[in-house]
């Protein structure tokens, strides 16, 4: 296949019946996802399945069942496979670090693993992804001697190098203070060239900021997709507010004015309701779904 | 991507790694590791080539080894720093990767090349015999590459840093263990280290070491490791195919290579070996210098003059010459034994033969033997080798005989003693003046390490004397010659002490009076006017029934040492 066929394909990631297993353990089973150009947030427990998901995305592991198309080229074929890697950000869950390397050697060398073998382009693009990042006057430094968070920028930094048309990112928000947090909201917002974004993340804040679309993953299954108000939505009506706790509500917690926030099927007579977030609406399903 | 830009990739990454691995400490501590290893191996004795190249390549061996580690560090990187699921996702494949590990091994040949450069320079630079064996050179390059390709193969099947050392240890083993296999199988290992007897061979021999064939092997060895590395990494059935493919070429070529290096040394290069051993004067050139005859081999006929120096250094003050002459010549003290696998049983007896109608002979006192290859470069030692010749040259000049009990071979063999001869302090002066060693190296040779030294000589104790590098085996006859003693040293240092002129009226007005082997110390320092030096004020005397030979026959029971007597 030529690069000319590739480019005229249809721009989106389609998922189908995808399933995994590890040993007995179901990581995923039976997704049914399309994940359109922009910022889409995962939100789900741990062991929902979210970082399977996206390391099938990102072809790194290989679904048992269905089909996974990106950008209309197949993972499973091995061109296609190495086409989707040329258009792909990647930040894993986990990620480790060469720590003898500096950062900007580093970044030359994944520079060079994503292809960028014109040596100014190659520069140019590590200059650009140390600016983004906020890492500029820390190019020089071993990466030994970076913060936690600082090392998670560099993640973040070494999967936007070569402006990747789908970034991948598996928590990437994990280890960032709020500031970095906000600078990180304003860095995905202002991305060029609109691409295909899927972060997953436990802060259903920064989903409400600035995902146009989440998907909530329970269980190895999507149960909800849609926009951050819809999933609000689903739990109008559910949520209220008292001075005492209610034994009643299904998730009670005590917020920052020292009053109950409850989230319920039955709601008390003359309770005080108050308006749905995303996050509501995401424990409200998460509870459900540990229901059944 | 295109397949040029696909190559491009592959050399940036190269390149990259490469960069790595001549930065790595663990290379540049090899490199300083591996260029100290030469230099003791070069030792202070003269550099032959074509035993000196090979003593490089063991250099590259250590070097080889820290760039398996660091070879094996580099491949298995990304798995070890928890990162082989961020390099799944690259659009360079892992086969790619590889391609590019072995590729940034060209790293490595600079750090080779500057050694075999440094090296080669410092072996010219101390007078180098014979001409720099090329294909020996390179060798220890391609064994630096081979051993990075197998660092390679290891680090993309095993990520942990201790593969990559228990891979350097095992290569270490199989060069340091070569002995315990005989005949030719020890050029089957990487690099054969302890082969001594390149050291003795007065010039190249032709199929020792093969060469060719091992550099052969090396190459096989490193195209298998680098075929390895790529199999474990490919994901193409095709490409494996033809890494099988390739793998069993390389194979195949190493087999061979190795069979090429068990064939034995070539016939006509050990007859003549042997007829350079046993028939000196059929291949050695000689020429005659101040009535001195000087027989050397071909290669070495550069040494003459810092031969000829110590030994007119001591003609030159001598009152009369002997009416024996003198001849200086290189003798070859190799065992053949290492050299003949692979031949008949008939051929090595007669080879055999050959050497010991020769041995008897050899070695008579009218001759100085320069063993092959123990003649010093330059220093402290080559000012032991000329006292030691020079020495010889006066003992010779003042008639004190080679005589001695035993047979060389047995542990009962003695050298004479020179007991109270005054010819001896004599000749002591004659090589004292000659050479003029420091007099603190010559007083050090009156005890050793606080204990005594001495010989039984007619049932009494006879403190002796450790001339500078007399140890050393810079020559071959050197178990002939007199064992000195420590009076007649005393004496010469007095001598040395006083006007030369003087001395030199004195030996001149009765030469054959101290030629006499009844003269005594005390009547040519009577005669010199000086008081006879004390041994007890500088030598202790030794514990009742202790004495400390020279030889092995040592202790209470050891054999008489016979008195130089003619």
């Amino acid at each position: 296949m030529d690069e000319t066929t590739l480019s005229v394909r249809t721009a989106a990631v389609r998922v189908h019946g995808l399933s995994r297993r590890y040993g007995s353990t179901r990581a995923l089973d039976g997704v049914d996802l399309t994940l359109e150009r922009g910022i889409t947030g995962l939100l789900g427990p741990n062991g929902a399945g979210k970082t399977t998901l996206l390391s099938v995305l990102a072809t790194v592991s290989e679904p048992d069942g269905g089909q996974v198309s990106a950008f209309g080229l197949d993972p499973a074929d091995g061109a296609e496979r190495v086409e989707i890697r040329r258009r792909l950000g990647y930040l894993p869950q986990e990620l480790g670090y060469h720590r003898h390397f500096t950062v900007a050697a580093f970044l030359d060398y994944v520079a060079i693993l994503k292809e960028i073998t014109d040596r100014r382009r190659r520069a140019e693009e590590v200059a650009r992804v140390l600016a983004v990042t906020g890492l500029e006057d820390r190019a020089r430094a071993r990466i030994r001697t970076l913060s936690g968070g600082m090392r998670q920028r560099l993640g973040i930094a070494q999967a936007l190098l070569g402006g990747p048309e789908l970034l991948i990112l598996d928590e990437p928000t994990a280890g960032l203070d709020p500031e970095q947090r906000l600078r990180f909201r304003e860095l995905l917002s202002g991305l060029a060239g609109d691409p295909v974004i899927v972060l997953s993340t436990h802060q259903a804040d920064d989903i409400a900021a600035i995902c146009p679309k989440v998907v909530v993953l329970l269980r190895g299954q999507v149960h909800f997709a849609g926009t951050p108000a819809e999933l609000a939505v689903t739990a109008a009506g559910r949520v209220w507010g008292a001075d005492e706790r209610d034994p009643h509500a299904h998730l009670s917690w005590r917020g920052g004015d020292s009053r109950w926030r409850h989230i319920g099927d039955e709601v008390p007579d003359g309770a005080e309701l108050v308006t749905p977030t995303v996050e509501d609406g995401y424990l409200l399903l998460s509870h459900a779904a540990g229901a059944r | 991507m295109t397949s040029a830009g696909g190559a491009r990739t592959v050399l940036d990454l190269a390149r990259a790694e490469a960069s790595l691995l001549v930065r790595s400490l663990l290379v540049l501590a090899g490199l300083l590791a591996s260029g100290a290893v030469v230099w003791v191996l070069f030792g202070s004795v003269q550099p032959l080539w074509w035993n000196a190249a090979w003593q490089i390549g063991f250099g590259q061996l250590i070097l080889g080894l820290v760039v398996l580690a660091a070879a094996q560090l580099a491949a298995g990187r990304a798995r070890r720093e928890g990162m082989a699921d961020l390099y799944t996702s690259f659009p360079v494949t892992a086969g790619t990767r590889t391609v590019a590990h072995l590729a940034s091994l060209a790293g490595a040949a600079p750090a080779s090349l500057l050694l075999t450069g440094a090296a080669a320079a410092v072996v010219q630079a101390r007078g180098a015999i014979g001409t720099p064996a090329i294909t020996v050179l390179a060798s220890g390059l391609v064994l630096v590459i081979a051993s990075g390709a197998a660092g390679i193969a290891i680090g993309t099947r095993f990520s942990h840093p201790l593969a990559g050392v228990l891979g350097a240890l095992a290569l270490f083993i199989t060069a340091t263990t070569s002995h315990l296999v005989s005949g030719a199988a020890i050029w089957l290992v990487p690099w054969e280290w302890n082969q001594d007897q390149l050291s003795g061979l007065p010039g190249p021999l032709a199929g020792y070491p093969p060469a060719g064939a091992h550099l052969l092997e090396l190459a096989g060895l490193a195209v298998l490791a680098g075929t390895v590395a790529l199999a474990v990494t490919a994901g193409h059935v095709r490409a494996r195919g033809a890494l099988a493919t390739a793998g069993i070429v390389a194979l195949a070529v190493t087999c061979l290579a190795g069979a090429l290096q068990l064939r034995p040394i070539p016939t006509a290069g050990l007859d003549h070996l042997v007829t350079e051993t046993a028939s000196l004067a059929s291949v050695q050139h000689c020429t005659t210098a101040n009535d001195i005859r000087y027989c050397l081999y071909p290669e070495f006929g550069r040494d003459l003059p810092s031969l000829e120096e110590p030994v007119n250094g001591v003609l030159a003050r001598l009152p009369a010459r002997p009416s024996h002459p003198l001849r200086v010549q290189q003798v070859l003290t190799l065992d053949l034994t290492d050299l003949t696998y692979g031949h008949s049983k008939d051929q090595i007896s007669q080879w055999r033969a050959q050497l010991r109608n020769a041995r008897a002979s050899a070695l008579t006192d009218t001759a100085i033997y320069l063993p092959v290859g123990s003649w010093p470069a330059g220093g402290s030692q080559l000012t032991d080798a000329n006292f030691a010749v020079a020495l010889t040259t006066a003992e010779w000049g003042v008639r004190i005989p080679a005589q001695a009990t035993g047979n060389p071979a047995s542990e009962q063999f003695l050298p004479c003693v020179p007991l109270n001869q005054a010819r001896e302090a004599i000749a002591i002066w004659l090589a004292i003046l000659a050479t003029r060693p420091s007099a603190g190296e010559l007083q050090a040779g009156l005890s050793s390490g606080g204990h005594y030294l001495g010989d039984e000589v007619s049932n009494t104790f006879v403190p002796t004397w450790t001339y500078p590098g007399m140890t050393a085996g810079y020559l071959a006859s050197s178990g002939f010659a007199p064992q000195p003693t420590a009076a007649g040293y005393l004496l010469a240092a007095a001598m040395v002490s006083l006007p030369q002129q003087k001395v030199s009226h004195v030996l001149a007005s009765a030469w054959g009076r101290w030629l006499n082997w009844h003269t005594t110390d005390a009547q040519l320092a009577a005669a010199l006017g000086i008081p006879m030096p004390s041994i007890s004020t500088l030598v202790p005397p030794p514990p009742p029934g202790q004495t400390t030979g020279h030889g092995p026959g040592t202790g209470p029971q050891s054999p008489q040492s016979p008195l130089c007597t003619s």
